[in-house]
C-alpha cells in the first residue's frame, strides 16, 4: 500500500489525500478509473470544502456568517445559496428538535474560550434564539433580535456531502470524505468506522459497518477546554446555555452528513428526547460513555432496524433499565 | 442513566481502557507526488537545502510568534521549463499524540498556493482488544453481501484540530521571508 495507490486486477486507481481545512484535517479518498482522473476529482473534492469554509467560517470577517453577525439586525443581507441552504436547514433541525438544535448558541461558545471575540459585532441583547433568525426571499437574512450565529454546528457536515457530490459528478466509483469526526462514504465495499474512545482517544474502537451514508461523531476529548477550572466542550445545551457533558462520545448515522452533524448536537444535548428527532430524519445514534465503575466504556445505541446500508452485527441488543 | 432508559444497551460491551495494537499511521503522498500535486505543471525539483542561522532563527520566531525547533529547512526550487515557478517547503509538526509531515507550496509572489499532509502517524495507542468486540467486525460469513476494506481506518471521531500545521505554515512563510526569499 505504498502511498495509498493501489492498483487492484480491474484497473482501478485509488488515491488518498488531506489537507488542513475547518479547522481539522480533510481527507478525502477517491477510486476512479485512471490516475489523473481521480485527482482531478479529489482537487475539485477539496474545493467545494473550501467554498463552504470561506462562505460559513465564524472567524474571517468577509464570510457570509460574519456579515450577518456584523449587519443583519439593521438591514437584510444577501448570503451565497450554499450558506442559505444551510440556515434553512439549521432551522428545519431547530424546529423538528424544539430548539434543541440551536445555531444561536455563538456568544456562548465565545464566552467558552471556543470562538473568537470580533470587535466589531454589535452588542448582544442576551434574549431570542433561533426563532429570530428570519429567512426572507432571495437568499435574504434578517436578524430579529441583537443575535449571533455560528454554523460550525453544521457547515462541515454540508461540506463533506458538497464534496462527496463533486466526488460523484467526477464519476468515481467509490469515494470516502472525513472532515475530522464527519464522515460520508459510498461504494461496493462496506467500511468499518471507528469512534475514539472517550476515556483515552488515542485509542480507537470499531463501531459499525457503512458501505453508504454519513457518520458524524461529536466528542470532547480534543475539542475540550478548561473553563473556570471545569473541563467543558463546545456543544452548548441551547436552553441552559451551558456545556454539555464532556464524558461521552456520540455518533450519529444519517444519509447525510449535514443532517448527521446537526444531530450529534441533539443527541448531545438531550439524549431521551433525541429518539423522536432521530427517528424522524432516519437516523440512528451511538452514545459511547466512559464509565469509572467498570473501568471502561459502555455504548448504547438507538438501534433502528431496517435502514437501507447499514449493517450491524451485534444482533439483538438488551434494554437497559 | 435514566434518561438513557430508551437507549438500547449493546450487550457485553464493555471497552477495556487500554489498547496495544500498533499506533495509528496513514501515508498520503510521497514527497514526489506531494510536488506533483502541488506543483503539477512542473517539470523540476531542485533540492535546496537550507541551515538557518541563529539570527534567521530569532528573525523567523519574531515574524511567526512560533518557536523555530529545527534549524534545517527542506526546500525545493521548483521550475517550470528551466524558469522558476515557487518553493515547495517539507515540514513537520507534532503535538501530544500526533506527528504530521505536510508540505506547503509559496508562489513566486510569496503567498500560499497550497498545503498537502504527507503522513499523519498517532505515536501511541492503536485499536481497542476486546476480542468479543472485534470478532464482529472481522471475517465474512456465508451469504454476506458486503465486502468488507480492512485497510482503511475510518475514524469518526474528531481528528486533532489543524492549529499545529496553522502555526506550521505561518513559520514557513516567515521563513521564506528570511531565508529563501
Amino acid at each position: 500500500m505504498s502511498a495509498l495507490v493501489r492498483v487492484s486486477a480491474v484497473a482501478d486507481v485509488s488515491h488518498q489525500r488531506a489537507r488542513p481545512l475547518l479547522g481539522t484535517l480533510v481527507e478525502i479518498a477517491a477510486t476512479g478509473s485512471d490516475a489523473a482522473q481521480v485527482q482531478r476529482a479529489i482537487e475539485r473534492a477539496f474545493d467545494a470544502v473550501e467554498t463552504v469554509h470561506t462562505l460559513m467560517s465564524y472567524h474571517t470577517a468577509d464570510s457570509d456568517v460574519s456579515r450577518i453577525n456584523r449587519e443583519a439586525f439593521n438591514a437584510v443581507v444577501t448570503v451565497n445559496a450554499h450558506t442559505w441552504r444551510v440556515l434553512a436547514a439549521a432551522q428545519a433541525f431547530a424546529e423538528a428538535s424544539d430548539g434543541l438544535f440551536d445555531v444561536t448558541v455563538a456568544p456562548t461558545l465565545t464566552r467558552l474560550g471556543f470562538l473568537p471575540r470580533h470587535a466589531d459585532f454589535p452588542r448582544i441583547s442576551g434574549q431570542g434564539d433561533w426563532r429570530h433568525v428570519m429567512l426572507l426571499p432571495d437568499h435574504q437574512v434578517r436578524l430579529a433580535r441583537r443575535l449571533r450565529i455560528d454554523l460550525s454546528g453544521i457547515a462541515k457536515g454540508y461540506a463533506v456531502d458538497l464534496a462527496i457530490q463533486a466526488l460523484r459528478d467526477a464519476g468515481m466509483t467509490s469515494a470516502r470524505v472525513n472532515a475530522g469526526g464527519d464522515l460520508r462514504l459510498y461504494g461496493d465495499s462496506a467500511q468499518t468506522v471507528h469512534v475514539r474512545h472517550p476515556l483515552t482517544a488515542t485509542t480507537i474502537v470499531p463501531l459499525v459497518q457503512l458501505r453508504e451514508g454519513a457518520a458524524a461523531t461529536s466528542a470532547g476529548y480534543y475539542a475540550s477546554r478548561r473553563h473556570q477550572g471545569r473541563r467543558v466542550m463546545p456543544i452548548i445545551h441551547p436552553h441552559s446555555r451551558s456545556a454539555c457533558d464532556v464524558t461521552r462520545s456520540v455518533t450519529v448515522l444519517a444519509q447525510d452528513c449535514m443532517c448527521a452533524d446537526a444531530l450529534t448536537k441533539v443527541v448531545h444535548a438531550d439524549p431521551e428526547k433525541a429518539g423522536a428527532v432521530l427517528a424522524r430524519f432516519n437516523a440512528r445514534a451511538f452514545i459511547v460513555e466512559n464509565d469509572p465503575l467498570i473501568g471502561g466504556a459502555r455504548v448504547l445505541d438507538t438501534a433502528a432496524t431496517g435502514q437501507p446500508h447499514w449493517h450491524a452485527r451485534w444482533g439483538v441488543a438488551a434494554r437497559h433499565v | 442513566m435514566n434518561d438513557l432508559n430508551r437507549w438500547l444497551l449493546i450487550p457485553a460491551i464493555i471497552l477495556p481502557a487500554a489498547a496495544s495494537a500498533p499506533a495509528f499511521a496513514v501515508q498520503y503522498l510521497t514527497v514526489e507526488q506531494a510536488q506533483k500535486v502541488l506543483f503539477p505543471a512542473a517539470d523540476q525539483f531542485e533540492s535546496r537545502p537550507v541551515t538557518l542561522s541563529a539570527e534567521q532563527r530569532k528573525a523567523i520566531e519574531t515574524a511567526a510568534g512560533v518557536r523555530v525547533r529545527s534549524p534545517e529547512v527542506n526546500a525545493w526550487r521548483a521550475r517550470q521549463g528551466g524558469k522558476a515557478s515557487g518553493w515547495f517547503v517539507l515540514d513537520e509538526v507534532y503535538g501530544k499524540h500526533e506527528f504530521i509531515t505536510y508540505a506547503v507550496a509559496i508562489g513566486l509572489d510569496g503567498a500560499v498556493k497550497g498545503v498537502e499532509i504527507l503522513d499523519y502517524r498517532e505515536t501511541h495507542g492503536g485499536e481497542v482488544q476486546n476480542p468479543k468486540w472485534r470478532a464482529q467486525f472481522t471475517g465474512k460469513k456465508a451469504g454476506d453481501t458486503l465486502k468488507l476494506d480492512e485497510d482503511i481506518k475510518n475514524i469518526s471521531g474528531a481528528t486533532l484540530s489543524c492549529k499545529h500545521i496553522t502555526d506550521g505554515v505561518k513559520r514557513i512563510l516567515a521563513t521564506y521571508e528570511a531565508a529563501l526569499k
